[in-house]
């Protein structure tokens, strides 16, 4: 980083974990390259936006510091719920087991 | 050491943990299958002790398997004696872990509350509180009242009687695997991920050539650590396992600012929850058992969690679930895990059957089993939890069967 | 500087918030986000780590830039609640306020950033005495009070749907696909996260609420049933296949025998320095701001034109803004470099170099963000469609045929999903994807 950029600010990647690109790059010298290894060694994509702002952009990033063809790319795992929801709204459900289960044996 | 030349460095010209560039040695006295918490613990004590020709192996990327899925839970509260003596080093070692290892875990050790609400639950938490303090553990049975001074937050409709381990912890679990991957790396370790292992051939010098997709290792030993999916790596050689895989789910909420001490769990439903050092409250709960390596999440979890989770702490009701999750239980016949050998094939060293605590077990059971795979002390529970015991014996000692497998 | 309400504009009635204990002007058809902008610029919370100032960036939901306690509830987004009268509002994540948290001491102390993993890692006090204080500072809102008795974890019971076709997203794409398919004779229903459909037709000054409303009225007359408020949060195989929607007070297990994903894509940013700065937004969410509802920023916009935007779109919102009275200058990430959004809570300039390698600071009190928006494709890939990485595009695209048929027979996808497009191919798009999901269901 020049003393140009360092005086200018942090590059945020991810809003929601204050990921900069900095810490993309650094988890990549690493050697945790992969969507997914970025992914944890960052936090971007686990916040309360879930990736929605910011993983088409750290997977082009990826693409283009990378020399890697987009196309190599795959994105990381979709996980339910898509929007956050209250635990309210979930435990009115009729999908719920009726009886608590007994804890595992063994 | 067969490197082209020198490694990538990260900051402060580190080594990369995981050079993609690196060319598969053709040699190795230790390969590792497995780049869980398991094997990068195995493999990190035994640089540590000095022997640093170690290739490991992980066919996903890091943190796949069910190492980068867990809670987090490091408990001492067992109702064997062997457990709770094996986690009380364990827990020691969790301590020291991010000076050690120069990476944060977050290890905060606000307890384990577990709750029971019927008379045969609570009496199996008095006797398993009291084998824990007579090992030494600060383990004390509460009534409602002491439950709720612990949370108050807790309904407390129906909680009889709780156990409370103010020394039980939670760590977040994924730098451990950086840690033990970087400071193995740092010695030399080589760790390949992206890369399975398709066959392992006997040699006729008594080694192992370990044929993976990115070229063949020839090891002199070769160390299966591959948590639910071991069979199919033992079969490999030849040893049959009875280990098989349970999903289990979990979920994490919305980040919340910290109230909530202990690791929760019911002792009815498998309902377990605390709050990670994100401020995220995770958390899972008991379903009908269903062998599958799917780490598809399902509804009936989701909405069953939330159910149980909003009778006993009803202030989360608001609260938002933020994603949800799933990994794979490695269950053994017993509750108790697979280590040592197979008489059948000699220097294949098993590890797994762990039955989803392998995580806060690995700091003690790496740093054992890299003892004895450099000449040092053979730790009990490498007679203890020799695979003989499963098909009737052979010498082995019987092991007690765990019954508090929980989350 | 904050944001003008145009003058005659149905926004609801008048009703009054308090925010941080004092009375807000606002309006019932606003929502708490565009009500706290027209009041006057403010930092609305502080970021999870380094306690950066922030505001919305997105406007409709996606962005976790405006998450403010509401009504007593943690960790809500300010953009997707409805002004009520008496509805409490405050900050989160800052001592004493989101305007002068103290805590912002800690952006300023690590301007390089700060690896939390390797912090404190030294010695074994200090790592305590850092695990401590961290876990104090983790979290942004804090736990609801305690529930009413009558309310306590109240659990609504579950609306049960079956449908021949269910869209999700009633945007320009998704009210096309709605109408084609309900006016070939299946059972369609339409849904959609916002208390009104249109989608990016309500951000874009050449479509408008109207044209928004148009397009929802004919796919109600052609049949299809909308369901607003309503976001798809997953797709469960269980039992066949169950879709999951939730609405604002209870949840909704929808069994379709087809289903067409329209759910555009989320407002991106360009890469510079602070470009999370509070005034800096996508231009989408200045759209969002004019069009629907009716709020011209004050002052002097920079309106950024990254290098794959849709140009016909920034000229339309340039003009917009002019003609209500905003100041707009243009910057061209083609041209020129984005390099720095400048300000201390509130963006104040943006600094720029040419060709030449010349810095110039371009004075202004929003900078308006225009990229492509990234694929929302969640629920496709958990069907197991196949997606592209189309970094011009946005983001993952979802691989659609015409006729909207993805990789997954009974799965379709059109519109920005599948690629940034313009409203008007995403209408065409929907258009053929109705017809294709009616067909496939079997209707007649």
């Amino acid at each position: 980083m020049s003393a140009g950029e360092r005086r200018r600010g942090k590059v945020i990647v991810c809003r929601c974990e204050d990921v900069t690109l900095k810490d993309v790059r650094h988890s990549i010298a690493l050697g945790y390259a992969d969507i997914e290894e970025v992914k944890r060694y960052t936090g971007f994509g686990t916040g309360p936006c879930q990736g929605k702002e910011c993983h088409g952009l750290i997977a082009s990033i990826l693409a283009s510091e990378g020399g890697r063809d987009p196309a190599s790319i795959e994105p990381f795992t979709a996980r339910s719920p898509i929007s956050p929801t209250p635990l309210r709204l979930l435990a009115g459900s009729p999908d719920a087991a009726s009886d608590v289960a007994d804890d595992e044996d063994g | 050491m067969g490197l082209a030349g020198p490694r990538p460095t990260g900051a402060r010209g580190r080594v990369a943990a995981i050079d993609a560039t690196s060319p598969l040695p053709a040699r190795a006295e230790v390969a590792i299958i497995g780049a869980g918490v398991m094997g990068l613990s195995i493999a990190y004590n035994l640089a540590a002790r000095g022997l640093t020709d170690v290739v490991v192996f992980e066919r996903g990327y890091l943190a796949e398997g069910a190492s980068g899925r867990n809670g987090g839970g490091v408990r001492q509260q067992w109702s064997t004696a062997h457990n709770v003596r094996l986690m009380q080093e364990s827990v020691e070692l969790c301590r020291s872990f991010a000076v050690e290892l120069g990476v944060n875990v977050w290890f905060r050790q606000g307890g384990y509350l577990f709750l029971a609400r019927s008379a045969p639950e609570v009496a199996r938490l008095e006797r398993n509180a009291a084998l824990q303090a007579r090992l030494g553990l600060p383990t004390r049975m509460l009534d409602q009242d002491g439950a709720r001074e612990i949370v108050p937050e807790l309904d407390p409709t129906g909680i009889l009687a709780a156990s409370f381990n103010p020394s039980d912890g939670i760590l977040f679990p994924w730098p451990f695997l950086w840690g033990y991957a970087q400071r193995a790396a740092d010695m030399g370790v080589k760790i390949y991920t992206f890369t399975g292992v398709r066959s392992i051939e006997r040699e006729a010098d008594g080694g192992f050539a370990v044929a993976s997709t990115a070229g063949t290792v020839r090891a002199r030993r070769v160390v299966a650590a591959a948590g639910a999916w071991s069979p199919e790596v033992a079969r490999m050689v030849g040893v049959e396992l009875p280990t098989y895989p349970i999903r289990h789910e979990i979920c994490s909420s919305e980040p919340l600012k910290p109230f909530l001490g202990p690791m929760v769990s019911e002792l009815n439903s498998g309902l377990y929850f605390s709050q990670s050092m994100r401020g995220e409250i995770v958390g899972g709960v008991s379903l009908p058992p269903e062998v599958t390596y799917s780490t598809r999440s399902t509804l009936r979890f989701l909405t069953t969690y939330a159910r149980r989770l909003c009778a006993v702490v009803p202030r989360l009701g608001d609260v938002k679930v933020l994603r949800q999750w799933a990994g794979a239980y490695d269950m053994s016949p017993d509750g108790n895990p697979i280590l040592g050998c197979a008489p059948e094939a000699a220097e294949f060293y098993l590890c797994c059957g762990f039955v989803g605590h392998g995580f806060m077990m690995a700091p003690a059971v790496g740093k054992h089993y890299a003892e004895w795979l450099t000449g040092g002390a053979r730790h009990e529970i490498f007679d203890r939890f020799r695979i003989d015991r499963l098909r009737g014996g052979g010498g082995a000692p019987v092991g007690e069967r765990e019954d508090f497998n929980i989350g | 500087m904050a944001g003008n309400r145009l003058p005659e504009f149905d926004r609801g009635k008048a009703v009054s918030l308090r925010c941080e204990g004092e009375p807000v002007r606002a309006f019932a058809g606003e929502n708490i986000a565009v009500a706290l902008y027209a009041r006057g610029a403010g930092v609305l919370s502080r970021s999870l780590k380094y306690h950066r100032p922030r505001s919305f960036f997105c406007l409709e939901g996606h962005c976790g830039a405006c998450l403010m306690r509401i009504g007593g509830v943690p960790n809500l987004r300010a953009c997707m609640e409805p002004c009520a009268e008496g509805l409490s509002v405050e900050g989160q994540n800052a001592y004493p306020s989101p305007d002068m948290d103290v805590l912002g001491a800690v952006d300023w102390l690590f301007p390089d950033g700060m690896n939390h993993h390797t912090l404190m890692t030294g010695s074994r006090l200090l790592n305590q005495v850092v695990s401590k204080v961290v876990r104090q500072l983790s979290g942004l809102g804090t736990l609801p009070g305690s529930p009413e008795p009558a309310t306590a974890c109240e659990s609504p019971a579950w609306d049960e749907l079956e449908v021949d076709v269910l869209v999700v997203g009633g945007g320009p794409a998704g009210l096309a696909a709605a109408e084609a398919s309900a006016a070939a004779g299946a059972r369609t229903v339409v849904c959609d996260e916002h208390d009104r459909p249109g989608g990016s037709l309500l951000a874009d000054p050449r479509h408008g609420p109207r044209d928004a409303a148009g397009r929802a009225d004919a796919a109600r007359r052609a049949g299809a049933r909308a369901l607003l408020r309503t976001t798809f949060i997953g797709h469960y195989p269980e039992d066949g296949g169950v879709l999951l929607l939730a609405g604002p007070d209870r949840l909704t297990r929808v069994r379709a025998r087809q289903v067409v994903y329209a759910t555009g894509g989320y407002a991106q940013t360009l890469l510079f320095a602070n470009n999370d700065r509070p005034g800096v937004m996508a231009a989408r969410a200045v759209g969002r701001l004019l069009v629907r509802y009716g709020v011209a920023p004050a002052g002097r916009v920079c309106l950024v034109i990254g290098r794959d935007a849709d140009r016909d779109q920034t000229d339309a919102l340039a003009a917009a803004l002019v003609a209500a009275g905003s100041e707009v200058v243009t910057v061209d990430e083609r041209r020129e470099q984005i390099l720095a959004a400048r300000g201390r809570v509130w963006v104040s300039a943006l600094e720029v170099a040419g060709a030449d390698g010349q810095v110039r600071r371009v004075p202004c009190n929003m900078v308006a963000v225009a990229a492509p928006p990234s694929p929302a494709s969640e629920g496709p890939r958990q069907h197991g469609c196949e997606v592209d990485l189309r970094p011009s595009e946005g983001g993952f695209a979802v691989v659609a045929d015409r006729d909207g048929r993805t990789s997954v027979a009974g799965i379709l996808a059109c519109g920005d999903v599948c690629g940034a497009t313009t409203a008007e191919r995403a209408a065409a798009a929907g258009t053929r994807a109705g017809r294709a999901a009616a067909a496939g269901a079997g209707a007649r």
